[in-house]
C-alpha cells in the first residue's frame, strides 16, 4: 500500500463504526507511520464530524411526531375464519373467471402472435404513463423501479410503446433493468389485444 | 408491548432521522414530513412481515427510499450537477469546514450534488449504518455505493473550500 492508496482508502473513514473493516484497519495502520498523512486522516475526520453534526442538527416540524402516532392506520382485525371464507369465495370466482376466459380464448384467438424487432429507449412505464418520464435524466429511477418488478415497456423510434414480457411465469425485469434508460433492440413475440401491444422478449441487443 | 406503545417508540426513536434523510432527498419540507408519515405507515400495516433479525432502521430507510423514488419526487427542486467520470485529486479537507455555515446553507449544497450521489452521501454522513446497510438501502452494489460516497464527497469538499462560499458565510 502506498500514501494515495491508503487516501483513497481513508476519504471514507468515519471512526469507531468502520473499524471493523480490515481494509480500513490496513490504511490506519500505514497512516500511523506516515504523519503527513496521518495529519490530512485527523483533518478528515475533524470534518466529517463537523459536516454530521451540521446535518443532525436539522429538526422536523414541531408536532410531526404527535402527528404521524394520532393518524395511525388501524390494521383490521384479523377474523381467521372469515379470511378463510373470504379466500375461498375469491379462489371460487377466480377459477370460474380463467374457465370463461380460456373459453372466449378459444373463440377468438389473440391476434397472432408474430415475431418483430424493435430499436428504442427501455422504459420505467410507472414513471412514463404517470409523469411522462424517460431518458437520461430518469435512468437511476428506472433502474430501480424496473428491478423491483414494476412495468417496463419500450419505446419504438416511431414514438409507438410496447409492454416487455417474458413468457409466462418468468420475468425479464432483472435484464431489462440494467438497459434501463438505454435504446436496444429487442426481438420478440408481438400480440395485441384490445389496442395494447405486449412484446415478448426473446433476445435483447445493446447498440 | 402493545401494538400502540410499540408503534410510538418507534416513531420517537427514528422520526428524526427519516425526516433528514427525506428532506435531503426532496429539498422540501412538507414532502420530508408527508414522506416520514407514509414510511411508519407502511410499517404499521406491513412491518410484521420484517424479519426478528433484519435490521427495522435499514427497513424504515429503504421503505422511504422507495416511496421517494415511486413518487418521482426529485422535480430538480435542486438544480443538480452531475459528476465527473474521471478520477478527482482528493482534496484536503477545508480548515474550518462547515464551521461557520447553517445548517440550511450545507443542506443546499448537497442540493447541488446529483441525487444518485446525494442518498449514499447523506446516509455516510448522518447515519450509523455500514456501507453494506447503505448499500441494501439504496438496492446498489457495495462497490457502487462507496465509489459514489467518494466522488461525492470530493465535490463537496471542493464546494466548502470555494471563495464564493466564504462570501455565503460571512453574510
Amino acid at each position: 500500500m502506498n500514501t494515495r492508496e491508503a487516501k483513497q482508502i481513508l476519504l471514507l473513514y468515519r471512526g469507531a463504526i468502520d473499524d471493523g473493516d480490515p481494509q480500513f484497519r490496513a490504511a490506519l495502520d500505514y497512516a500511523k507511520t506516515d504523519p503527513e498523512l496521518d495529519q490530512w486522516l485527523r483533518e478528515q475526520t475533524k470534518c466529517y464530524d463537523a459536516i454530521r453534526t451540521k446535518l443532525r442538527a436539522i429538526e422536523p416540524p414541531v408536532g410531526l411526531s404527535e402527528k404521524i402516532v394520532r393518524r395511525r392506520p388501524i390494521p383490521l382485525a384479523q377474523d381467521w375464519s372469515r379470511i378463510g371464507q373470504l379466500a375461498a369465495a375469491i379462489l371460487i370466482s377466480a377459477s370460474v373467471t380463467v374457465l370463461v376466459l380460456k373459453w372466449l380464448e378459444h373463440r377468438q384467438p389473440v391476434a397472432g402472435a408474430q415475431e418483430i424487432e424493435v430499436t428504442g429507449e427501455v422504459l420505467d412505464m410507472t414513471c412514463y404513463i404517470a409523469s411522462n418520464l424517460s431518458g437520461p435524466a430518469h435512468a437511476e429511477c428506472a433502474r430501480i423501479c424496473i428491478k423491483s418488478g414494476e412495468p417496463a415497456g419500450i419505446k419504438a423510434r416511431d414514438g409507438k410503446v410496447y409492454l416487455l414480457t417474458g413468457e409466462p411465469g418468468h420475468s425479464v425485469n432483472a435484464e431489462l433493468a440494467e438497459y434501463a434508460a438505454q435504446v436496444v433492440t429487442i426481438k420478440g413475440k408481438q400480440t395485441v389485444r384490445d389496442g395494447f401491444v405486449q412484446l415478448q422478449v426473446e433476445e435483447i441487443r445493446k447498440l | 408491548m402493545s401494538a400502540d406503545v410499540e408503534f410510538e417508540n418507534l416513531v420517537k426513536l427514528y422520526y428524526r432521522d427519516l425526516y433528514r434523510f427525506g428532506l435531503s432527498l426532496t429539498g422540501n419540507e412538507t414532502d420530508a414530513a408527508d414522506l416520514t408519515q407514509e414510511t411508519f405507515y407502511i410499517w404499521a400495516n406491513k412491518g410484521h412481515q420484517l424479519h426478528k433479525s433484519a435490521s427495522v432502521k435499514g427497513w424504515l430507510f429503504t421503505t422511504l427510499h422507495r416511496e421517494f423514488l415511486k413518487g418521482c419526487r426529485r422535480r430538480n427542486r435542486f438544480p443538480s450537477e452531475s459528476i465527473d467520470e474521471q478520477t478527482q485529486e482528493l482534496p484536503s479537507a477545508p480548515a474550518d469546514c462547515a464551521q461557520q455555515i447553517d445548517s440550511r446553507t450545507l443542506l443546499r449544497i448537497l442540493g447541488e450534488i446529483a441525487e444518485d450521489f446525494r442518498a449514499p452521501l447523506v446516509l455516510y454522513y448522518m447515519e450509523d449504518l455500514s456501507y453494506k446497510e447503505i448499500a441494501d438501502v439504496l438496492a446498489l452494489p457495495l462497490g457502487t455505493v462507496q465509489s459514489r460516497i467518494a466522488r461525492a464527497k470530493i465535490q463537496l469538499l471542493r464546494r466548502l473550500s470555494e471563495p464564493t462560499l466564504s462570501l455565503e458565510k460571512a453574510k
